[in-house]
């Protein structure tokens, strides 16, 4: 009984461990790819809407690629530990990261880390979903549109961290506006959205899915969305662009490969990953997630990463906001 | 709105044959951990932890949860019949415990420390149940001021009201506070204490921190001590209590869930705490003090009562506001942000599944205990007889994949080890881990906050003394430090 109990134990705890599979060896063979189960590496602990959304992804996926997805979580530094990680491995094609557009986009313009990856460092497979960001305040706020908010001046505002989109849209929108507003960086959407609810900042950016239920009930008042278009889930809503402050941010997600993957392998599992992002059941995650899927190929992804971190810098240099003085 | 309905729709939740499998798996966990000496519930849910990612967060919440009161029960049987007391929420019941086991009447202490927890635990479900959503009501008027004041208060009350020398607590909170900022800056980014690698720049992390000063730290302390002080009581006699043990075990049954349920909110609290203060509660009331130590049922009673009602109130701050009040409660923390649930004012409205399903299953929880205990004691007994050679090394063996699986991250697995050799050396000289973690846990949340505050106020530190709620929390932190040298004071002019 007793080791019965500890065994049962042990056994549990090894096949946690086990359901990591390495990719080493060399299959120089890509015309054979896959050959064995393709790792895809998340960088978020298990849970998070990353997570959900590789996992979703990767159980799709092993019909139409013809062999078994795993997935990998290697939470911290917004990607970079997952990144460094899979990008210093074999361009074999099998083990490959879900990354963000943030690490590449807007962390760099925050935060020196001559460390930090380039979109060099890897090989760019295909884009996976967009996440955009809506500008809330409390429901009982006098501030009923972005123009009365803008023309209260003085404002704290709520971000969901350093070097987040959150931080970088609202700090683009009020120096665009020439508004008085110091940010106050919380540990995520969540906190964020309990520091709007409880009236301890006057507006924040977060997620659409961070602050859909508490618009729907009221609790929170959506003033503007920073896309390029309004969200589906928040049709009333209108783009910061459509009140006239052309701010663009939000947050992608893309898979990526350690550099130098050869093309055919790169096109196999691009193509995979088109067929299990058409699935019901990845979509059907993405709508009740309220993130939008994006359908990009690997030159489209290069061309987002750079044309935003571009637009990025041009406009905070236009508006004379030092981002890195920005905490 | 109906105040009962998610209530009612929580025992759906806990209905549910997944969930009861894991809430019956906790509780029996549970007590098996309070059974074996020097494994206790912070440590096997530390060490658990890693496991828990492929468990659905509700059940595996409800286990956890399990495994916390379940070792209140369990505690007990090696505090009575060895007087080695499994846990150190039942040091106190070995005094009374054990003298009963010797008269022969282990049944009877047993017995009685079953109900009692069983009443305690029972009395706190109710009570959290009916203020976990008044304080969550008006937890959304706890913002980055408050939570500073909070965080000082449970710091400091850890340091003072700690088992251990204040000053040894103290120090201890401030190397947690110190490898709090280790990491990128909350706030700005900037890496801090890294060292320059890059495993560093997410800080420690918490499980890491837990598993290796309470999990290898405490097998480590126990392989030192492999000897057993005895060869457990084969007899136990009966398990039922007599009637006149239960009508004179009544009152400290009563007391003890009103005393464990309030010190359990307590920052600081908790059950090891509430145990002594019960103890000491019942040698004060009682008709005949000097009964006591020598086997006095009440000396039982009261106690096993007290963590049970504290084991669960503890859970109140914990899920209404994310603060946890003990170290047991900082790994529980620890394990539903792994979950992707971040604990705070609006888990009650959001989570509600999630929330009066951990709640209810408390109750389920409880009653199973029950059930099991009794009839149970023998089979635990010889448990007691699994040898520590074997136990421990299978222990660590288990702690280091969970680890491992993580991040699968091989420096984090020598970070642990790391961190239970230091967690062995400061037991040796008498530092306990509980001061440490808990400031760690709260460290981050205690500059995050402050810096947050003094943005919110535009660096003006009087910005505090404008918040009610922040203010009042600030005059209870200055008594708490003033009070005690009046008294001195007083003492001296009363001398003089």
């Amino acid at each position: 009984m007793r080791i019965g109990v500890l065994l049962a134990t042990a056994a549990l705890a090894a096949s946690a461990s086990a359901c990591s599979v390495k990719g080493g060896g060399a299959d120089a063979d890509s015309s054979g790819y896959p050959a064995k189960p393709v790792e895809f590496t998340a960088p978020q602990e298990p849970g998070g809407s990353t997570d959900l959304l590789t996992r979703a992804l990767t159980k799709n996926l092993e019909k139409p690629l013809g062999a078994k997805a795993v997935v990998v979580n290697k939470p911290g530094a917004n990607g970079k530990i997952a990144g460094k990680d899979v990008f210093s491995g074999k361009p074999d094609g099998y083990r490959v990261a879900v990354m963000p557009q943030s690490l590449f986009a807007v962390g760099p313009l925050m935060i020196d880390d001559p460390d930090a990856i380039k979109v060099e460092d890897m090989t760019l497979v295909k884009g996976l979903a967009v996440e955009d960001y809506v500008l809330v305040v409390p429901g009982g706020s006098p501030h009923r549109t972005l123009k009365d908010l803008l023309g209260a001046g003085d404002l704290k505002y709520g971000t969901t961290g350093a070097g987040t989109g959150s931080q970088l849209s609202q700090t683009l929108l009020f120096g665009l506006a020439k508004v008085k507003a110091a940010p106050v960086p919380f540990d995520g959407g969540a906190p964020t959205v309990t520091a709007v609810l409880g009236r301890k900042v006057d507006v924040a950016a977060v997620h659409v899915a961070e602050a859909y239920k508490q618009v729907q009930a009221g609790k929170l008042r959506a003033l503007a969305v920073f896309s390029d278009r309004r969200h589906v889930a928040l049709p009333d809503v209108p783009t910061a662009k459509e009140s006239g402050y052309p701010v663009l941010v939000d947050q992608r997600r893309f898979v990526a490969a350690p550099p130098g993957l050869p093309a055919d392998v790169r096109d196999k599992l691009a193509a995979a990953i088109d067929k299990a992002a058409a699935s019901p059941e990845y979509l059907q995650l993405l709508k009740t997630s309220h993130i939008v899927p994006w359908n990009a190929g690997g030159e489209q992804v290069a061309a987002q990463l750079n044309e935003s971190r571009q637009r990025f810098t041009t406009m905070a240099r236009d508006l004379g906001i030092d981002l890195k003085a920005q905490p | 709105m109906d105040l009962l309905s998610p209530v009612i729709a929580g025992f759906g939740v806990v209905f549910q044959p997944e969930n009861l499998l894991y809430c019956l798996l906790g509780v029996t966990l549970g007590m098996l951990v309070g059974v074996l000496p020097g494994l206790g519930p912070a440590a096997t849910i530390a060490v658990l932890l890693p496991i828990t990612y492929n468990i659905e967060p509700t059940a595996s919440i409800i286990m956890l949860a399990g495994i916390f009161y379940g070792a209140q029960y369990g505690g007990t049987i090696t505090s009575v019949l060895l007087r080695l007391p499994g846990e150190a929420s039942t040091v106190v019941t070995a005094l009374d415990g054990h003298e009963l086991a010797r008269q022969g009447r282990a049944g009877s202490a047993l017995g009685i420390s079953a109900i009692g927890s069983f009443v305690g635990g029972t009395v706190a479900i109710v009570a959290l149940t009916l203020v976990a959503p008044l304080v969550a009501g008006f937890a959304l008027d706890f913002g980055p001021s408050e939570y500073t004041a909070l965080a000082l208060l449970g710091i400091l009350l850890i340091t003072t009201l700690g088992t251990g020398s204040p000053l040894k607590s103290l120090l201890m909170a401030t190397v947690g506070l110190l490898l709090a900022t280790v990491g990128q800056d909350p706030l700005d980014g900037v890496a801090r204490l890294t060292l320059g690698t890059d495993r560093l720049l997410d800080g420690i992390d918490f499980v890491i921190v837990a598993m290796g000063l309470f999990g290898v730290a405490e097998i480590l302390h126990n392989l030192e001590s492999l000897r057993r002080p005895g060869t457990p009581m084969t007899s136990v006699g009966s398990v039922y209590p007599t009637r006149r043990d239960l009508t004179e075990s009544k009152g400290a049954i009563a007391r003890g869930s009103v005393l464990g349920f309030l010190l359990g909110i307590l920052p600081g609290g908790g059950a090891t705490m509430s145990s002594m203060a019960a103890y000491a509660l019942e040698k004060k009331v009682a008709k005949r003090p000097e009964r006591f130590g020598k086997g006095a049922v009440q000396g039982v009673a009261g106690p096993e009562t007290a963590n049970n009602a504290a084991a669960t109130s503890s859970f109140i701050p914990l899920l209404t506001l994310g603060i946890p009040a003990n170290a047991t409660m900082a790994v529980m923390f620890g394990a539903l942000l792994v979950q992707g649930i971040t604990p705070g004012p609006t888990l009650v409205d959001e989570k509600p599944d999630l929330f009066w399903g951990v709640v209810n299953s408390m109750y389920v929880g409880n009653l199973l205990l029950l059930a099991m205990s009794m009839p149970l004691i023998g089979l635990f007994v010889r448990v007691l007889r699994v040898r520590p050679t074997i136990l421990a090394p299978l222990t660590i063996l288990i702690t280091m994949i969970g680890v491992y699986t993580v991040r699968l991250s091989a420096f984090d697995m020598f970070l642990m080890v790391g961190l239970g050799v230091l967690g062995y050396l400061m037991k040796k000289v008498g530092f306990e881990p509980g001061p440490l973690v808990l400031a760690f846990v709260l460290g981050g949340l205690l500059e995050s906050s402050f810096r947050r505050s003094m943005r919110i106020f535009g660096g003006d530190v009087t910005g505090f003394l404008t918040q009610p709620i922040t203010a009042v929390l600030l005059a209870a932190i200055v008594l708490i430090l003033v009070t005690p040298l009046i008294l001195r004071l007083a003492r001296r002019g009363t001398a003089a």
